[in-house]
């Protein structure tokens, strides 16, 4: 099944969105209990070209110094943290700095190099949590009800066909332009329709998930002038399946669904909330849900900020 | 009248259906309070007594119901009253898809908006809609009626074998084998009996602007209609 969720602060100011999500995901846990993220926009305060690295590295010894050592030697780590997760692998997060965002997916790819390390993501403007099992363990793990932003998007997840692990958790990551992140609920049935004409065109798919397929789908439209909007209705039209998916974007969210509304979504807002979710139970954790309104078959929505 | 109180905060639906159970038995009436959305609320439940949800149901409220009068305050999720053989189910809010999935008889009635395929494969019964009604209304729909008060969405009676939809607002599109008719006066004499009952109050000029979507053919698909079953 999966579960999905996102929520925008109109105000563009920082709130709880990590606890705000915990909550509404923690609501859709009977939807899947593999494993859970989110991706949290606003909160992290880095400068221009700084970017937060969160980098999966079994414990064994000297793996974390060679992680290090490749990261130092593309640029110096500029602050570092290490937290523990489960299965004997530890997440090591750093701060660094680039010249230009086209260095990241270069420097990511020569750290996934290395044996037993993976990065689960790189990103300037929101925070990646992810992890596998239960939402309150993920969210005691990364404390993640700590976690302010202006908007974000999370999931838990009843895996399909792919694998059960940290980087297989969504949210995916589009390095095509910064910091576009999907989490899905369903299947993209016609998978390499999708991922042919996007390998063509030079973008690099890490996985045979389908969630990645639609996050590089939408980061090209965005990259070619596309707006949010405009982006997920194209992928409406040319996507096969069940599927709802929320993708998040440095200034918004939006949801598409399938063209026989085959997955839910339904969404509320207010005056200060936009918020969107796989059921009703995840809205009430965020606001008032006198009236949600049910994601049609086909239908877009979206809020940017 | 009797009544007894349900704190569902905190409790597995699997609970909460334990407890409205053996309270049908000896109560007539019954209230779960703090419902949050819950999944499977009286699910299989059979006894003739009333049940109000007070606040949000989530998928499947009322499924297999049959006899009880089961009143939502708030909204419910995706198939509420699937199943259903007898009874009621009246959900103040809206609701997700799938409303009256499968049903045999009794009424649902939801006052606002719906999600898709509403109606879908019934066989007996009556839905009410006070909003508008997503895509695929009555799909494959066997019987019974489903009375609509705003508009319906693309594909209306998709695959209808039997049984009427009664349309006061706009239809999108009609789907295989669907077609518009005439409502007759039994028609508009249904209609005036059982919308008043529930709340709904319309001028005769509304009553006027119902069509009504009926199967263009019994067996649209294989056979031939002398062979209907």
């Amino acid at each position: 099944m999966c579960g999905i969720a996102g929520v925008v602060y109109k105000d563009k100011k920082l709130h709880p969105v990590g606890d705000d999500l915990t909550k509404m995901l923690d609501a859709l846990q009977h939807r899947g209990p593999d494993s859970a993220g989110l991706a949290i926009y606003g909160g992290l305060g880095l400068k221009e070209n700084e970017y937060l690295l969160n980098i999966e590295v079994k414990e064994k010894h000297g793996l974390l110094e060679a992680v290090k050592e490749t990261v130092n030697t593309a640029t110096p780590i500029k602050k570092e943290e290490i937290i523990p997760s489960v299965e004997n692998y530890m997440i090591y997060r750093c701060k660094i700095g680039l010249d230009s965002f086209s260095e990241l997916k270069p420097l990511i790819m020569d750290i996934d190099k290395i044996d037993d390390v993976i990065v689960l993501n790189g990103a300037h403007s929101f925070e990646m949590i992810k992890d596998v099992g239960l939402v309150k363990d993920i969210a005691a793990r990364y404390d993640t009800t700590s976690k302010m932003g202006t908007h974000g998007i999370g999931h838990t997840r009843f895996s399909t066909e792919s694998l059960v692990d940290r980087y297989h958790a969504h949210p995916f990551q589009s390095y095509i332009i910064p910091d576009i992140t999907v989490v899905h609920n369903g299947q993209i049935t016609n998978y390499w329709k999708i991922r042919d004409p996007l390998e063509r065109k030079g973008h690099i798919f890490e996985t045979n998930n389908d969630t990645e397929c639609i996050v590089h789908y939408i980061a090209d439209k965005l990259s070619e002038g596309y707006k949010l909007e405009e982006a997920l209705e194209e992928s409406v039209k040319d996507m096969d399946g069940p599927f709802s998916y929320i993708v998040g974007t440095p200034n918004g969210v939006g949801i598409a669904k399938d063209q026989l509304g085959l997955r839910p979504g339904v969404m509320a807002e207010n005056n200060e909330v936009f918020a969107i979710a796989s059921e009703e139970v995840s809205l009430r954790e965020v606001m008032d849900t006198h009236d949600i309104d049910q994601i049609a078959p086909g239908e877009t929505r979206s809020y940017t900020i | 009248m009797s009544e007894f109180i349900i704190n569902a905060e905190n409790q597995p639906p699997r609970e909460v259906n334990r407890e409205i159970k053996k309270a049908a038995v000896d109560y007539d009436r019954i209230v779960v309070k703090n419902p949050n959305a819950m999944h499977y609320i009286a699910a299989g439940l059979i006894e003739p007594v009333e049940l109000v949800i007070d606040g949000s149901a989530g998928y499947f409220a009322g499924t297999m119901v049959d006899g009880a009068k089961i009143h939502i305050t708030e909204n419910a999720g995706w198939f509420p009253a699937d199943n259903m053989t007898a009874g009621e189910v009246v959900i103040d809010g809206s609701a997700g898809d799938g409303v009256g999935q499968g049903i045999y008889g009794g009424t649902v009635a939801v006052k606002r908006d719906v999600g898709s395929r509403t109606g879908e494969i019934m066989k007996g019964g009556t839905i009410i809609v006070g909003g508008n009604s997503g895509f695929m209304t009555g799909l494959f729909m066997m019987g019974g009626r489903i009375i609509i008060l705003g508009d319906v969405s693309e594909d209306a009676g998709e695959s209808i074998i039997r049984g009427a939809i009664y349309v006061r607002g706009t239809v999108e599109s009609l789907g295989k084998n669907a077609k518009i008719d005439n409502l007759d006066d039994d028609d508009l004499k249904e209609l005036k009996e059982v919308l008043p009952e529930y709340g709904f109050d319309l001028s005769e000029e509304d009553y006027e602007s119902f069509k009504k979507i009926v199967p263009r053919s019994n067996r649209p698909f294989y056979g031939k209609e002398s062979e209907e079953g």
